[in-house]
């Protein structure tokens, strides 16, 4: 009940900040839109021609899960940041709840809501391109919920840096490139990658919005890295979110006004 | 300790590291004290005193060095979250709100955080909305109100929680005259119609001589004074008296009572003059009397001085008066 609480308020921020704030909502598509499109054009001017139309179904996928860790992992970093600037995360602080479940529950929020975001992105990338995916979502939603447990792990760790670090904007903007970097580099290309959080699960998506793969199709192995990965980051990210907090509140971090 | 303790401050202390130096800056300097159920408690201080941080480490935001502090006799850091329960604070500024949210949805944001249900919580904002004079504002966002009403609103948020301790750090701060008059008569209402614990810190004067029965002032970290306000005031009344001679001293006089009484002072006009003195002890005003008698100088009128709480707290802060007190 409490927990539902929480949901639903952090919900109803979201929705509300995307829907009041919709210049900001449409400046956000368009600008992963235009640099879906210039990655596209590339395909078409210097790729491979024999293989354009598999790098550009790459892509739309890449792009997507670059836009949804961004929109969860990258924006709580600038949440706390912002909030302990601001005073907020100070009074959050002192809910009984305490801050690792409103977390969550922003997390969770953030996902819901900026799945609209993500919905309009793949139907306008497919759209640009002709390239037409395999939506099947019975095999893709698992795969993605078990992912997105291992992201918020990640979130996690970056809200707690956030917290801690007084610099923490240049670590942000480099933190943005680095997702790029898991969200685009093939894990052909570097097999321990797949180890790192969510990048498992967006290669078990590519494989099957892409190869048409079913869940019956994936391997124990696979299964296994997912589901352990999710495990590891989630429990991880907690207790080093945790550890952070107790650092901002011995040495008074938990504003910065 | 006593069962009424609804806050129990035991031997406090907090240094802070400068980042980046090698520098400690001591904030809270072993300091306790116990609030009692439905006390208003004024914490009072100049600039870096360590009110704020006081109040944060009761709010649970700081982990002391040392010492303990309970609410309702819970550790405060053992039981983090339940004692959280007890407590709510509006914090240093204004700030502490969403702006890009109303007022009615801020207040419904931080009591769904705080784990409290849609529908209880409605009737409260209701009410609350009314009580703050928000009514009319309850779908303006918070970046288009004034400061003053910003600053109603984070108490409408604290005020939400319900909880049996209410603590409120500087709440006039930066306020002009007339909105901090408005929050004071609104923290009036608060404090008369209701059973809450309430601790209040501020260089506002006012706001302490206004609303709060007991008044800990605090110096470089430490308490240098815990008493109630009335008695502050009558016993720094009963100190303070303005003498009119009727005539002037001359500079040997005045040099032989300066001896004796270094900080009086002495205002001298045409015909008349006027002495001005704080006594630390009762008999001093006979000595100085035994003084003026030797010389033969008329004493026209003694006045006991009216003293207003602002004189009160620079005479302790002054630290003339403090070992006197404590
Ligand atoms: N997070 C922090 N890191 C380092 N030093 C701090 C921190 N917070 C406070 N201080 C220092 O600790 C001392 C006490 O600060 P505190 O804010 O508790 O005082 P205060 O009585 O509330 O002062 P003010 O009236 O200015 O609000 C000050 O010297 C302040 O500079
Ligand atoms: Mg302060």
């Amino acid at each position: 009940m409490r927990w539902f609480s929480l949901l639903r308020v952090n919900l109803q921020k979201e929705y509300i900040e995307l829907v009041r704030y919709l210049p900001n909502t449409i400046a956000t598509v368009f600008t992963f839109y235009i640099i879906f499109l210039g990655m596209f054009l590339g395909i078409q001017v210097v790729g491979d021609p024999s293989t354009q139309e598999l790098n550009t179904q790459y892509v739309i996928v890449n792009n997507l899960f670059w836009f949804l860790t961004m929109s969860t992992i990258n924006k709580v970093g600038w949440q706390v940041t912002n909030e302990s600037m601001r005073g907020t995360l100070e009074q959050l602080s002192m809910s009984p709840m305490g801050i690792w479940r409103i977390m969550t529950a922003r997390l969770i929020a953030s996902t819901v809501i900026n799945f609209i975001i993500l919905i309009v992105l793949l139907y306008l990338s497919m759209f640009t391109t002709g390239q037409w995916l395999n939506i099947d979502l019975l095999s893709i939603l698992p795969i993605l919920l078990i992912t997105l447990v291992s992201m918020y792990g990640l979130g996690f760790i970056i809200a707690g840096i956030s917290m801690v670090l007084k610099q923490v904007d240049a670590f942000l903007q480099i933190l943005q490139f680095i997702l790029a970097g898991l969200a685009f580099v093939p894990v052909t290309v570097a097999p321990i990658i797949s180890y790192f959080p969510f990048v498992k699960g967006l290669d078990l998506v590519r494989s099957v919005m892409i190869h048409g793969v079913t869940l019956s199709q994936i391997s124990v192995t696979d299964y296994g890295i997912l589901i352990g990965n999710a495990i590891i980051y989630f429990v991880l990210g907690i207790a080093f979110f945790m550890f952070c907090e107790r650092i901002a509140m011995k040495r008074g971090l938990l504003a910065h006004y | 300790m006593s069962k009424e303790n609804i806050v129990e401050v035991q031997n406090v202390s907090k240094t802070y590291k400068k980042r980046r130096q090698k520098e400690f800056v001591q904030a809270v300097n072993n300091i306790s004290f116990d609030v009692k159920k439905g006390e208003i408690l004024g914490l009072l201080g100049p600039n870096g005193a360590g009110k704020t941080s006081t109040i944060k480490m009761i709010c649970g935001l700081l982990i002391p060095d040392e010492g303990t502090i309970l609410i309702n006799g819970r550790d405060n850091q053992k039981n983090r979250l339940e004692t959280l329960r007890d407590i709510s604070a509006v914090l240093e500024g204004n700030r502490n709100l969403y702006w890009r949210l109303t007022v009615r949805e801020n207040l419904e944001y931080f009591a769904g955080n705080r784990g409290m249900d849609k529908k209880g919580v409605a009737q409260t904002i209701d009410e609350l909305l009314v009580q703050f004079r928000l009514r009319d504002k309850e779908n303006e966002l918070v970046n288009r109100l004034s400061r003053g009403m910003q600053q109603k609103l984070a108490i409408a948020v604290a005020m939400m929680a319900d909880s049996q301790v209410l603590l409120l750090d500087e709440p006039t701060l930066g306020l002009d005259v007339e909105t901090g008059y408005e929050v004071r008569e609104l923290l009036k209402e608060i404090v008369n119609n209701q059973e809450r614990t309430i601790i209040i810190s501020s260089h506002d004067m006012a706001v302490v001589e206004d609303l709060c029965d007991r008044v800990i002032i605090i110096n470089h970290g430490r308490i240098v004074t815990d008493d109630h306000v009335d008695n502050l005031l009558r016993l720094f009344a009963v100190r303070s008296y303005t003498i009119t001679l009727g005539q002037l001293l001359s500079d040997q006089q005045l040099q032989l009572i300066k001896k004796a009484f270094p900080h009086l002072e002495y205002i001298p006009d045409t015909t008349q003059a006027i002495i001005k003195v704080d006594f630390d002890q009762d008999h001093e005003i006979y000595d100085l009397f035994e003084l003026l008698k030797m010389n033969k100088t008329p004493v026209e009128s003694i006045e006991q001085g009216t003293i207003n709480f602002e004189q009160v707290f620079m005479r302790i802060i002054k630290g003339e008066e403090a070992h006197a007190l404590v």
